[in-house]
């Protein structure tokens, strides 16, 4: 690996000082909450950060509390304790199922939140130092290559897709960012966070180069809310989502009074399909309307020449965990 | 039915493995773990293109940054790396190195795949080195390249050699592999049924745990190598050879390894790299390989695409069977590039023709049963759909057309096989699992149910071991063996406690050290515990021999004892290994998932002299199948040639919550050979796994895969 040079700041205001500091020294910084991803990266060169600025002795964003309207979990909780988190787990089981799903065990006890919202593409092309778009190039290697695991929603001119599984899950539950930077912090919903790779294909969400994702505000579950999130692996564990799938529904007297659904695997942000909610919205869940549904959630899918799977196990995938969902007790 | 075999006094029962606290506490030191004073830290540097000329290497930036020893290229070390190349399998004649025309060296030029090595550095620390290959500037002139083995051999593909891409043997003969019996054509002919197909198999790695790291270290003219073998004493032989010095002057250390599975059998190019950086800088030189470097620099199972023709009369019998075939070897053949299977059968007609192909992938060698699982998947694929085509049990069409002879009719040690399959297939409660009309589950949950069998060579052969007994009652057994996974150390010391007639503490096991002890054959062909085994056995007994005459050692005496005993076979018996699998699948065709339900592993390897790590074996061979059937693919960019799947994450080997509970039933036999009986085991655990498995999936979905892996696309394409 590159050598780099390790800044440990006290708060976040520090940490964006200090990226701010080695930007106006035209030296590149990364940030490292766990650094699970990021050293990986660093060894295979992939990124050469100049600086690396160690967020694990950032003070406070390691909690998961109670604030006004819903619960605030701190960028640096781990992946294993937010699918341990009692609250989580009782009213957003969608993030803690999907924290849970992530990678191994002794990534999810190092691995954060943040990180995990914040992680690199896991295309094969960009990780193997290919120079692809999100290697500095101007090609997308996957659009006319082996492109089993790419995109088919949202794709061009990269067919990255998301990697994260708790990213899904956030944008079902309306969650909140909290982002600081140089100018001091804004609120992001999730659903704006990750921008589409026509918008810019060399970054996967809206952070400035000064800019961290600090914390999460989860808003209070309604009445009559549930949620889940559905993953479909390439092995037991360790892959990320071929497809997976982040539901929330509200129900009331049975009836879907609201529903959102984010499918994770199958586009370069996390995928919301209204055209899905839109069939469930003011009716009773029945095993067909979630086929309906299902269909309305691929209807707009265009797959590659080598991910056409990816519609059926999509459709399958949204019909099955809605059932499954709305049988839940 | 033979003698019901039952434990002896120390071999036949489980027994934890003697080094196992030291593995588990971190205090086996493996070869990476090795430092010695003064030692500097080395780094290849690898093609980034599939097929090149090298130019121009320019290295003087690289040789000026601080801290760099000693950087090496085909222009200065031009060692020929002979276990790495030469001509399928028989490498380890000094003749056939000398005329062979493709040699492979440490450092070639062209250079024939991604990976192949460019230079190497050694430098004061590991960050030194690895800035200094970023600074070696290689100008390279592209070569067209070949992926495919099937296009490889077409008049218009890029030729990998002058000679054509056609594998040469080790007469610099352009040959295919050919076995022939009976008269295939006229049994064709006059055959009532005949049925064609072609199934395919990927790359496969061995992903072993440890990737490979050496250190090398010279004293005047004496080169000692700590690395990471499955044959302390070929592999010294290979380096001894390759570096032109006597076998006298080579050590090879190797404490402890993390696994091998073919991969780690003979010398490797990084001992020749670390032993010419060692001598040129003047000091030891630890060269380690990354996880992506282990996966594209070294080796795994060759590809294969298998074309057959099956003759059969209409009871079911198979009259003949045809299989034109090519192995993928990358551009050197580091092994045969053979497919076991055509010896399954009995039916006396049978023609296989196989072409080891040169291709600009990653080279292809030895992997735990180089030739089986692969062989077997795509013979006992077709046999199975030939059975179903007949209406047949496929259990029942295996009893009636298996092989109870070897070819040419020559008489087996002992014949277990048809035990092991009605011992298992009642077991495994067959006739309840197994769906006669395949893929009748409702679903979307489609269960089903396949077999597959095998008879793995379980030869006898040469090999030696010494034994002492000092004054205080100690007896120490000296074996050359490293335990690459099947627990040789253990193994030994439990054979030589068994005939000494006292507990297995009482033998100090000293091992995996040229110096200190005799030679073994390597612990590849699942042959240690037969020859090596048998060498203990034949040493304690001479040790036993000079007490009775002589007396115990008393004070300071010591008692030698060493045997190097060559058995051979009576008559024209062949001796092989039985066994059958038996699996149970769930796939759910809405989702594309496989879930392996359930696994029986049925095999008569002998005598088992420890039934702990032979169970494990066992378990072990059958999730190496799971992995190879279900996932793992070294998948290439067509238009650049570049591997995209190295390593443990892209290339999806199995995880324990991958590893389903996997049942053994050990079908012991004693046949007079080896050592106690002892049969071949550690390969075959594995070798007719992908089968099994993909005869379940047809029976659960009925729909045949004939392609490896089995994935999710391919199996949401055919049914979702």
């Amino acid at each position: 690996m590159k050598s780099f040079t390790n800044a440990n700041p006290r708060d976040v205001a520090h940490a964006v000082a200090l990226s701010a500091q080695a930007h106006g020294a035209n030296r590149s910084v990364s940030f490292a909450g766990g650094g699970s991803d990021l050293l990986a990266l660093v060894k295979d060169r992939i990124v050469a950060p100049d600086v690396i600025v160690n967020l694990k002795t950032v003070k406070g964003l390691d909690q998961v509390a109670a604030a006004p309207g819903g619960l605030t979990v701190g960028a640096l909780v781990t992946l294993d304790a937010l699918d341990r988190h009692p609250v989580v787990r009782r009213d957003h089981a969608a993030l803690a199922e999907a924290a849970g799903s992530v990678a191994t065990p002794q990534i999810r006890n190092v691995g954060t939140i943040g990180g995990n919202i914040c992680q690199r593409p896991w295309c094969w092309y960009y990780r193997n130092g290919f120079p692809c778009l999100k290697n500095g190039g101007n090609t997308c290697f996957s659009a006319n290559g082996e492109n089993q695991f790419h995109a088919i929603f949202g794709g061009g001119p990269s067919y990255i897709v998301h990697p994260s599984d708790t990213a899904p899950a956030l944008v079902a539950l309306d969650a909140t960012f909290r982002v600081v930077g140089p100018a001091g912090e804004r609120m992001v919903p999730a659903a704006e966070f990750f921008i589409l790779p026509r918008d810019d294909a060399k970054r996967e969400n809206v952070l400035a180069p000064d800019e961290i994702l600090a914390s999460v505000h989860v808003p209070a579950a309604r009445r009559g809310t549930r949620s889940t999130y559905h993953k479909i692996l390439d092995r037991e564990a360790w892959t990320h989502a071929v497809v997976s799938a982040a539901i929330v529904l509200e129900l009331e007297g049975g009836v879907c009074r609201l529903a959102r659904i984010v499918l994770g695997g199958v586009a370069p942000v996390p995928w919301r399909v209204p055209e899905a909610e839109r069939v469930l919205v003011g009716q009773r869940i029945t095993p067909e309307l979630a086929a309906q549904a299902g269909e309305a959630a691929v209807s707009g899918a265009r797959p590659l020449a080598k991910n056409g799977y990816k519609v059926p196990l999509t459709r399958n995938l949204v019909r099955r965990t809605l059932v499954e969902l709305a049988a839940r007790a | 039915m033979a003698e019901p075999i039952t434990p002896l006094k120390t071999v036949g029962h489980p027994t934890p493995r003697i080094d196992a606290v030291d593995r588990v506490t971190g205090r086996a030191t493996y070869s990476r773990d090795v430092t010695l004073p003064g030692m500097l830290y080395a780094r290849v540097l690898r093609s980034p293109h599939p097929h090149a000329r090298i130019r121009r290497i320019d290295t003087t930036k690289a040789a000026a940054l601080s801290g760099v020893k000693a950087i090496v290229t085909h222009e200065n070390c031009t060692v020929v790396w002979g276990a790495g190349g030469i001509a399928g399998g028989r490498q380890y004649v000094d003749e056939v190195k000398a005329i062979t025309k493709q040699r492979r060296y440490a450092f070639n030029n062209p250079v024939r795949f991604v990976g192949d090595p460019v230079a190497a550095v050694a430098a004061v620390d590991r960050h030194v080195a690895e800035e200094a290959l970023q600074r070696i500037v290689v100008d390279y002139e592209m070569l067209p390249f070949v992926l495919d083995h099937e296009e490889a051999l077409t008049p218009d593909a890029p030729k990998i050699w002058p000679e054509g891409n056609l594998s040469l043997d080790v007469e610099n003969q352009a040959k295919p592999l050919a076995q022939r019996r009976g008269n295939v054509d006229e049994a064709l002919g006059r055959a009532a049924h005949v049925f064609e197909d072609r199934y395919s198999t990927q790359f496969v790695h061995n992903a072993q745990m440890e990737p490979r790291a050496c250190v090398a270290a010279w004293e005047g003219d004496k080169l000692t190598v700590y690395t990471p073998t499955g044959g302390i004493a070929n592999c010294r032989h290979d380096i001894a050879r390759d570096l032109g010095l006597p076998d006298e002057k080579v050590r090879v250390v190797c404490r402890y390894m993390g696994g091998n599975f073919g991969n780690k059998n003979q010398n490797q190019d990084s001992d020749l790299i670390a032993a010419s950086l060692a001598k040129l800088a003047g000091a030891p030189v630890k060269l380690e390989f990354s996880r992506k470097e282990d996966f594209i620099g070294m080796h795994g199972r060759w590809p294969t695409t298998q074309y057959y023709t099956v003759g059969v009369a209409d009871d079911g019998t198979v009259d003949a069977i045809r299989l034109r075939a090519v192995s993928g070897m990358g551009p050197y053949r580091k092994n045969s590039g053979g497919m076991a299977g055509l010896d399954l059968y009995g039916c006396g007609n049978a023609e296989g023709i196989i072409q080891p192909a040169y291709t600009n992938k990653t080279v292809s060698g030895n992997f735990r049963g180089p030739e089986f699982p692969q062989g077997y998947f795509g013979i006992q694929s077709m046999m199975d759909d030939v059975a179903y085509r007949m209406k047949m049990d496929p259990v029942e069409f295996v009893l009636k057309n298996m092989a109870r002879t070897a070819p040419g009719n020559a008489p087996f040690t002992n014949f277990t096989l048809e035990e092991c399959i009605r011992r298992g297939a009642e077991l495994f409660d067959w006739k309840r699992r197994w769906h006669p009309q395949p893929g009748s589950d409702p679903g979307p949950l489609k269960r089903g149910a396949g077999m597959a069998f095998m008879e793995f060579r379980s030869g006898i052969g040469q090999s030696s071991a010494v034994i002492t007994l000092n004054g205080k009652g100690q007896y120490t057994l000296f074996v050359g063996v490293t335990d690459v996974g099947g627990g040789a150390k253990t193994t030994m010391g439990l054979i030589a406690a068994e005939e000494l007639g006292v507990p297995l503490s009482k033998v100090e096991v000293v091992w995996g050290d040229t110096d200190r002890c005799p030679y073994s054959v390597g612990e590849s062909g699942s042959r240690t515990t037969i020859m090596t085994g048998y060498a203990v056995i034949e040493a304690a007994r001479d040790l036993k021999r000079q007490i009775a005459a002589n007396g115990s050692p008393a004070g300071e005496q010591v008692v030698i004892a060493s045997a190097t005993p060559n058995p051979t076979m009576e008559g024209r018996k062949v001796r092989n290994a039985f066994g059958a699998h038996f699996v149970e699948v769930e796939v759910d065709v809405e989702l594309g998932h496989v879930r392996v339900a359930k696994y029986l592993s049925v095999a008569d390897c002998g005598r088992l002299i420890n039934p702990l790590s032979a169970k494990g074996q066992m378990a072990g061979g059958a999730i190496q199948g799971i992995g190879m059937t279900l996932h793992e693919d070294l998948i290439y960019d067509q238009r650049t040639g570049q591997p995209l799947t190295a390593g443990f994450y892209y290339d999806r080997i199995p995880t324990h919550r991958d590893a389903p509970e996997i049942e053994v039933l050990f079908v012991e036999s004693d046949d007079g050979y080896g050592a106690y009986g002892a049969k071949s085991l550690g390969e075959s655990g594995k070798a007719p796994g992908p089968a099994a498995i993909a005869n379940a999936i047809f029976n659960a979905t009925g729909h045949r895969f004939k392609d490896l892996p089995i994935t999710r696309a391919k199996i949401l394409g055919a049914l979702a």
